[in-house]
């Protein structure tokens, strides 16, 4: 068994290693990887590290002469000293060392050599290069693109002699989408619409009201909250709650008016700087805030004042430059060029955030953490205009109409709900951190990240010191930080958003690693697309709505995930061509929307304070400062999407978690996917799914259907928008059957299922026939396809 | 034969012939080279990493008694003759100034003696308060650490950087790591366990991030069993639901992911077949394992608990029980050691509730003869300060972060023996000092693991539980 895994495990190696066998050597893609991991931690850009006093992260230190001889003679492989250190079979001159646990393959050292022959050329890296817009690609008899992303993906499938997968059929194609643009599946209604639409533009037409759905601002705000550690409570010991669901519906609502991103980007970082910052601005700026705090008794605040100082930067990096400067606080970065000066310069850019009063909370629910506002979401303060305006216009008409009785009449009953829709939003304000900005802190930089240490130098406001600077006389403040990382020449910004908008619609990067671009991070598989995108976008004035539009109208993004063509699994087990689509389980919300939504039970408001849905009790015993009860939604807000769900940091809800949602402590690019046993008893047992099920049950039950297939068929298509095979029927049918004989026997136990959750199912309906029919609902949630994105 | 056991077989077989051949997704691919799936269905309840052990273990498993909050190490195994020549008077300055403190901050430091006498025990003549009399009687069992630093001054920092090296969150606890690279013995019952015990005083808040798997695969975090409710989320099946009709419920869905199997070849459903079989599996596992009735009364009485009641007593013997069937990391909490005011008061309380059980929990293992592949660790995420600290009715001690101590016991650790030491006011840890780092990388040895080798490439970077900073395995305890 063993040796037959080592054997495929080969395979799948030498597979990969056969997409660029006949390619020439380029720095960026096939020498630079190996010198970052190899060699430039002790011969790279951290200074105090530097071994040897040589570095090879840069050419004119591998060239530089040592001794009559240099590291690397271009064109003289024979006669540098780098290929005689990488061919000793002496342990004491060895490159790289024994003890550094790393190893240079017999290819690697093939790559090296011949590079050196070659000249020893170097390339800037790529990702801090700005992204110039290439030429599309042609491909000859090319009837497979419909846009320019496709002519990039086929030119190179047809350089490895292989061709684009299929569509996918048009069912599986409608749900991905679906799932992809507002993270909600189809209803069957919308799949039969589909399905009958013969027109050539059916397609484009569901993609332009998806993107017009409230829902797609929700889906790409589960992202992005990911990405900027958005969370409920504080995160340190006591995990208190603190205010910040105002910024969470600022996402939301900012996605759906496909705010430019640029502008989205200023805000967050910024807005409390804006001229006249807007309400909305000052919400936005919440994001400074998002960060774990603390007042746990004993904390000193200078220390914690040098923690969120860190980690503000380190977010700030990871959230638009997918860099990892995290590395640098105390230390100069092993691989890339970010100094420990560059990490502290951000950090002295953000020295104005307030930070002095959010020490001041208490043990209550919410914490409060100064500075805060009192105000209404952004989507009620919209509503709230709306009604307002309306209400002028009606008041106007009235007074116009006084003589009418009948038109006054109406007119003031029309008045009187608007008013109290009006007083109803009004009730609706909550409270979220902002940024206020006050007289900058002295920003030093600690040695080894040592905050009692003060012997390091007072640290003026900048940009990493390799990246375009601000030109600017005076201060570098945070506004210019903001712009700074959407001016045109931006060598990171633009490659990094739509890369991950990328992995949101393939299920991968164009490079794979969404969260570093730095020189240990993945070479782009299609560095040609991916330039070509961030242009578009940049130029499309950072319009999310349209690349999002671009990319699932492109052939690619329509190609089934099913491998038929033969070979493409051979020579690309990975997917790197984007030969076909790629599929995946879908996030932990979407698996609580799915369900919520077949079973009809989802409240589909936008926007609002978080929402509780049932836990296992005992959950936050181990939480203290205050002791607390987790006490479930009992309205409506049950029933609300995953996005909204509570997010308590130290104990995320369990459903979420065993679906890999993370704790928002940190950035996240990407979830990881498991698949575990604590996953599947989630799925099995977890009251919120049950309740699904039997509701859904319910309505299976009253469906006007001529017999149990007919009823089998309703449900299926309900979850899995398609028709069950001859052979599903028959296994849903007997497990009906036998459920159902089981119940017969004991109806006291059917009675008790529907006790699971608090949504009430009709008395009319048979207990045994609707706990039976509830179990075939259970395990057609419970499936492996209903989870997945295909 | 049993159904279960019968789809697997066929999905061994069908895997192992066709691997090279069927849909691999992307997302399935690259997790596959990580999470070593290459194993079959079956991996994530098993194997580990190839090559690992790296050398023979001495221990199999790691049990760990963490008593949150911070014992005062002055009060337990670090006895200090001249800070109680000492009480009252000021601390010198030579040893505070420049130095981290909490909630001290500000106030005049004066010492504060020791508050029980210390008396040598067993054969090996190891030094322990009073307040501990049964730790006293294993005493040549265990190893103590007098030298203990860590670089945190505050709860929730601390613990993580007792269970992560670092007090950045995200990164891997260390039962995740042992998993991660050790795998796991049991078939049906988790690789990684966290009980925390209830009764005591005001217990410390535990984040889950404690037992996290950062960056790891997230099926190594540790699994929290619980006293209440169920003792593990979603382990019960619904209302009116039995056992037989879930068991038909997996069949069911079994049989139908099989078929979408055969359509589309995605290797994901294999593992979701498998996955939801050892679920099912758990729920049967796991009541037994909670059910005590057929514990000897004599062991009952040892640990002193009569049920699975989620007392530290209980967790203790659930402890032994996991260990005896496969459980890789066991690790326990016991909150409420926060002494900054009525120290006296609360150690009585704490050592009443920890002392003993920690006690039969050795003497347990030894028993059974599972004491010798059975590594236990005791202690704080840091100590208290020498100096008094004036909250509540009697004095206290503040966090504590230069000095304190810890033991360990069984797993190829030489009992009966001491090892470093602090200053002559328990403030630093002078001789042979031991950072949280040496601990992990003594706890690895024993598990036969080199710590500089188990790593994982993380933000470009080899990322290891003891971190960049070197890290010695303590020799001197070892057996």
């Amino acid at each position: 068994m063993m040796n037959l895994r080592v054997t495929t495990f080969l395979i799948l190696i030498l597979a990969s290693g056969a997409l660029r066998a006949e390619d020439e050597i380029s720095f960026n893609r096939d020498i630079r990887p190996i010198l970052s991991d190899k060699c430039f931690f002790c011969h790279g850009p951290d200074k105090e590290e530097r071994k040897a006093d040589l570095r090879l992260d840069l050419r004119e230190g591998a060239v530089a002469a040592r001794d009559e001889t240099a590291a690397i003679i271009p064109g003289k492989p024979q006669e540098s000293e780098l290929v005689k250190r990488i061919l000793s079979d002496d342990e004491f001159t060895v490159m790289p060392p024994e003890e550094s646990g790393k190893h240079l393959t017999e290819n690697e050292k093939q790559l090296l050599i011949q590079w050196i022959g070659e000249g020893a050329e170097y390339q800037d890296h790529w990702a801090y290069v700005t992204p110039i817009r290439p030429d599309v690609p042609t491909v000859p008899n090319d009837n497979w693109s419909l846009n320019s992303i496709d002519r990039f993906i086929l030119a190179q499938i047809k350089e490895q002699k292989l061709t684009p997968s299929a569509d996918a059929d048009r069912i599986t194609l409608l749900r991905r989408l679906y799932f992809d643009m507002i993270g909600l599946p189809p209803t069957p209604a919308e799949v039969d619409a589909f399905l009958a639409d013969k027109s050539p533009k059916a397609y484009e037409k569901v993609v332009d009201r998806l993107l017009e759905s409230p829902h797609f601002g929700e889906r790409m705000a589960m992202y992005w909250l990911d990405l900027v550690r958005y969370a409920d409570t504080v995160g340190y010991h006591g995990d208190q709650e603190h205010s910040a669901t105002l910024y969470r519906d600022y996402v939301i609502k900012a996605f759906n008016d496909n705010k430019p991103f640029d502008q989205f980007t200023i805000e967050q970082l910024a807005g409390d700087l804006l001229p006249n910052a807007t309400t909305e601005q000052k919400i936005a700026s919440g994001y400074n805030r998002l960060l774990q705090t603390s007042h746990e008794g004993g904390v000193q605040q200078k220390e914690y004042l040098a923690k969120y100082a860190s980690d503000r930067v380190r977010n700030f990096s990871e959230v638009w430059l997918a860099g990892t400067m995290g590395c640098s606080e105390c230390h100069d970065h092993k691989y890339d060029p970010y100094t420990q000066e560059d990490f502290y310069s951000l950090q002295a850019i953000m020295a104005d955030i307030n930070d002095n009063d959010s020490f001041k909370g208490g043990n209550t629910l919410p914490t409060k953490r100064e500075p805060e506002i009192e105000a209404l979401s952004p989507i009620d303060r919209e509503r709230l205009d709306a009604v307002e305006a309306e209400l002028a216009e009606l008041e106007q008409k009235l007074a116009a109409n006084e003589g009418n009785a009948e038109v006054a009449a109406e007119l003031k009953s029309e008045i009187a709900v608007l008013k109290s829709e009006q007083k109803e939003i009004n009730n609706r304000v909550r409270r979220q951190m902002v940024t206020v900005s006050i007289e900058p802190r002295t920003i030093r930089l600690l040695p080894r990240g040592d905050w009692l240490d003060e012997s390091g130098p007072v640290m003026e406001p900048s940009v990493p010191h390799f990246l375009p600077q601000v030109e600017k006389k005076g201060r570098v403040t945070r506004l210019d930080l903001a712009k700074w990382l959407v001016r045109d020449d931006h060598p990171q910004t633009a490659r990094v958003f739509v890369n991950r908008l990328w992995y949101l619609f393939l299920g991968e990067g164009i490079s794979r690693s969404l969260d570093d671009f730095g020189s240990q991070g993945a070479w782009p598989t299609h560095p040609e697309l991916l330039d070509w995108l961030a242009v578009e976008f940049r130029e499309s004035g950072w319009d999310i709505k349209q690349m999002v539009k671009l990319i699932v109208m492109s052939r690619t993004y329509r190609q089934t995930s099913v491998v038929v063509t033969p070979g493409l699994l051979k020579y690309d087990p990975e997917n790197r061509l984007f030969a076909r689509q790629n599929r995946f389980r879908l996030p932990a919300e979407m698996i609580r929307d799915n369900a919520l939504s077949v079973s009809g039970l989802l409240v589909d408001e936008i926007g609002g304070k978080s929402a509780r849905p049932y836990q296992p009790i005992g959950y936050y015993a181990h939480l203290n400062f205050p002791k607390r009860t987790y006490l479930s939604d009992k309205d409506e807000n049950q029933y609300r999407r995953g996005v909204y769900v509570h997010w308590q940091r130290q104990f995320l809800h369990p459903m979420l978690r065993a679906f890999d949602a993370p704790t928002r402590e940190e950035c996240t690019a990407r979830r990881p996917i498991s698949n575990t046993p604590t996953a599947a008893l989630t799925l099995l047992n977890d009251p919120s799914l049950i309740e699904a099920a039997r509701v859904l049950a319910a309505h299976a039950m009253e469906e006007d259907v001529k017999n149990d297939r007919a009823r089998i068929e309703w449900i299926w298509r309900r979850v899995l928008s398609r028709r069950p095979t001859e052979m599903e029927s028959k296994v849903m049918a007997d497990y009906r059957q036998n459920s159902k004989a089981a119940y017969a026997k004991d109806p006291a136990e059917a009675k008790k299922l529907q006790s699971v959750g608090r949504a009430e199912t009709p008395e009319h309906l048979d207990p045994v026939e609707l706990a039976s029919w509830s179990a075939v609902c259970r395990a057609i949630l419970n499936l492996n396809e209903t989870i997945t994105r295909n | 034969m049993h159904p279960f056991e019968e789809a697997r077989q066929q999905l061994t077989r069908r895997t192992f012939l066709s691997q090279a051949g069927v849909g691999l997704g992307a997302t399935a691919a690259a997790t596959m080279l990580d999470e070593s799936l290459w194993a079959g269905p079956d991996a994530s309840a098993l194997g580990g990493l190839p090559g690992l052990p790296h050398f023979a273990p001495k221990a199999k498993r790691v049990i760990f008694l963490c008593m949150a909050g911070g014992p005062s190490h002055l009060e337990t195994f670090d006895f200090k003759p001249k800070l109680q020549e000492m009480d009252g008077q000021p601390m010198p300055e030579s040893f505070t100034k420049g130095q981290p403190i909490a909630q001290l901050q500000g106030k005049e430091l004066k010492c504060l003696g020791p508050q029980y006498p210390f008396r040598q025990h067993g054969d090996s003549g190891q030094l322990i308060a009073d307040i501990l009399p049964h730790t006293a009687e294993i005493a040549d069992d265990i190893a103590i650490i007098r030298s203990m630093h860590t670089d945190q001054i505050n709860h929730d920092p601390a613990h993580t950087v007792m269970n992560t090296g670092t007090s950045i969150s995200g990164r891997p606890s260390m039962g995740a790591w042992v998993t991660y690279g050790l795998g796991v013995e049991s078939r049906d019952l988790p690789g990684f366990v966290v009980l925390t015990s209830v009764g005591g005083r005001n217990p410390q808040p535990i984040a889950s991030r404690q037992w996290g798997a950062g960056f790891l695969p997230s099926r190594f975090q540790g699994t929290e069993f619980y006293s209440k409710g169920d003792p593990v989320h979603y382990v019960r099946n619904p209302a009116g639901v039995s056992n037989e009709q879930q068991r038909k419920l997996v069949e069911a869905v079994a049989k139908l992911n099989d078929l979408r199997y055969q359509q589309v070849k995605n290797p994901e459903i294999e593992s979701r077949i498998a996955q939801m079989e050892l679920a099912f599996r758990m729920q049967q596992s796991i009541p037994e394992l909670m059910d005590f009735s057929n514990e000897p009364q004599h062991v009952l009485e040892s640990y002193g608990t009569e049920g699975s009641d989620g007392t530290f007593a209980a967790n203790c013997l659930l402890a032994r029980r996991l260990a005896e069937r496969g459980t890789r990391f066991i690790h326990l909490y016991h909150r409420g050691w926060d002494h900054h005011g009525d120290l006296k008061r609360y150690m009585e309380i704490c050592c009443g509730l920890c002392d003993g059980p920690a006690a039969a929990l050795i003497r347990d293992l030894k028993e059974r003869g599972m004491f010798d592949e059975t590594l236990v660790i005791w202690g704080g995420e840091f100590g208290r300060t020498p100096m008094f600290q004036g909250k509540g009715k009697d004095p206290g001690r503040d966090h504590h972060i230069k000095g304190f101590s810890m033991w360990m016991a069984g797993g190829g650790i030489k009992g009966g023996t001491s090892h470093g030491n602090t200053d002559d006011l328990g403030y630093a840890a002078v001789e042979n000092p031991v950072h949280i780092r040496d601990l992990h990388a003594t706890m690895l040895h024993q598990l036969g693991i080199d710590h500089k080798r188990l790593s994982v490439k993380f933000q470009g970077l080899d990322a290891r539980l003891t971190g960049v900073e070197e890290a010695h395995v303590v020799k001197d305890i070892l057996a």
